[in-house]
């Protein structure tokens, strides 16, 4: 299936990111959030 | 050209319905890990309006437990799979958001400590792994499999190790269903024994985080101790990851060696591809929040979403272990396995002991 095929756009090199990699960005973006007050009190 | 840029709207698609697959499955470990919270406060409650003398079972226990009966007595949709699976993405995420809860001093102290006991302890293990495995006359392979899961960080290691010395799947699945089987039991043992033994928390925290194999089950046998603990065996636990590559390369260059592996060319290349990257992420919460970068507030707010994604990762420990599936992979691994575990604890255990005595942990 041709549509498979992987091709050089840079959406498709931002897919293929670690687990660990995407864990950190994630962490990073709640992180900032969390700094600019986006997201307050967080509750447990 | 034309034809790439027709194909972008269908690849745009699949890439849309990937991400809603995972969904169901998330939906259920939040729901699992929501329920675990609701029964930890409302039997507990019950219990003492009551004045029963009953345990204090948190909100891990319970969504491990609820986790385990689902999937050892139903059998869980294709539908959830998918997003059960994310349970190791919640894992490292909650990781990377505990470093809030660190700042460096503590980090350097207690990660020095536990990195000088991860290397006599990675030592002895590997020891141990691979005089057990020969003794049970298991395929070398499967030993050099078995000791690198028990001596580093469980199944992470094995699926590294897997790749750089051309073992086969059989032998992988082996290993780590016996890995995953023991990291259960230990999840239920390691608390009861240091409760018998009146270890406190950061002992204790190093001793799971030393002695339970798996990320998720250090993890979370650290947490049914108490908070503190479960803090410090993550922080153990990371320090032990750290060794990944440096293990599993001296295991490649030694089956290169004997002509069963591709020989590695550019050894620096090899570790920093090995290397957990989410510590680093870890670190860096740590230091920002070391320059107070980050309020009071803030930093309990981070803690919190770091326990948040951890109780995700708690329902999916719980949703993945199947014993069904475990007892069909053969009992000489696991037996290895186990006797190679029971060691390894009382080692750690002995090691933990010593450097209480040591560093007054």
């Amino acid at each position: 299936m041709s549509t498979d095929k992987p091709t050089a756009t840079p959406s498709h090199k931002s897919a293929s990111l670690s687990l660990d990699t995407w864990a950190v960005i994630a962490a990073l973006v709640l992180a900032l959030a969390v700094r600019f007050d986006i997201l307050k009190n967080v509750s447990w | 050209m034309a034809a790439t840029t027709a194909l972008l709207p269908v690849r745009s698609e699949n890439r849309l319905l990937n991400a809603l697959s995972i969904v169901p499955g998330i939906v259920l470990l939040a729901g699992i890990g929501y329920a675990a919270k609701v029964l930890e406060r409302s039997v507990n409650g019950y219990a003492k309006a009551h004045h029963w003398t009953f345990p204090n079972i948190e909100y891990v226990l319970w969504a491990i437990l609820i986790g385990l009966v689902i999937s050892n007595t139903l059998s869980i949709p294709k539908i959830f799979q998918s997003g059960i699976a994310t349970y190791e993405f919640w894992l490292k995420l909650g990781i990377v958001l505990l470093g809030a809860r660190f700042v460096l001093a503590d980090v350097l102290k207690l990660g020095g400590i536990s990195l000088a006991l991860v290397v006599i302890e990675i030592t002895l293990s590997l020891l141990l792994m691979t005089f057990l495995g020969r003794l049970f006359k298991l395929k070398p392979k499967l030993i050099s499999l078995l000791a690198i899961g028990s001596a580093v960080c469980g199944v992470s290691a094995i699926i590294a190790a897997k790749g750089a010395i051309d073992a086969d799947d059989e032998d992988s699945s082996f290993a780590i269903a016996a890995i995953l089987a023991l990291g259960a039991l230990a999840l239920f043992t390691f608390p009861a024994i240091a409760h018998s033994l009146r270890m406190n928390d950061v002992s204790y925290g190093l001793w799971a985080g030393l002695g339970v194999d798996n990320t998720a089950e250090a993890t979370a046998a650290g947490a049914l101790y108490s908070d503190a603990a479960g803090k410090v065996a993550v922080l153990a636990k990371t320090a032990r990851n750290a060794m990944i590559g440096f293990v599993v390369l001296a295991y490649a260059i030694y089956w290169a060696g004997q002509g069963q592996a591709q020989t590695v060319t550019n050894k620096a290349a090899f570790l920093w591809k090995k290397f957990p990257k989410f510590i680093l992420g870890f670190l860096l919460i740590s230091l920002l929040v070391s320059f107070h970068m980050f309020s009071k507030g803030q930093v309990t707010s981070l803690g919190n979403l770091s326990k948040w994604a951890f109780l995700l990762t708690f329902a999916g420990v719980g949703l993945r272990t199947n014993f069904r599936d475990m007892s069909k992979q053969g009992l000489r691994p696991f037996i290895v396995g186990a006797l190679g575990e029971i060691l390894i604890a009382c080692l750690t255990l002995g090691l933990v002991v010593g450097a209480n005595r040591i560093w007054g942990l």
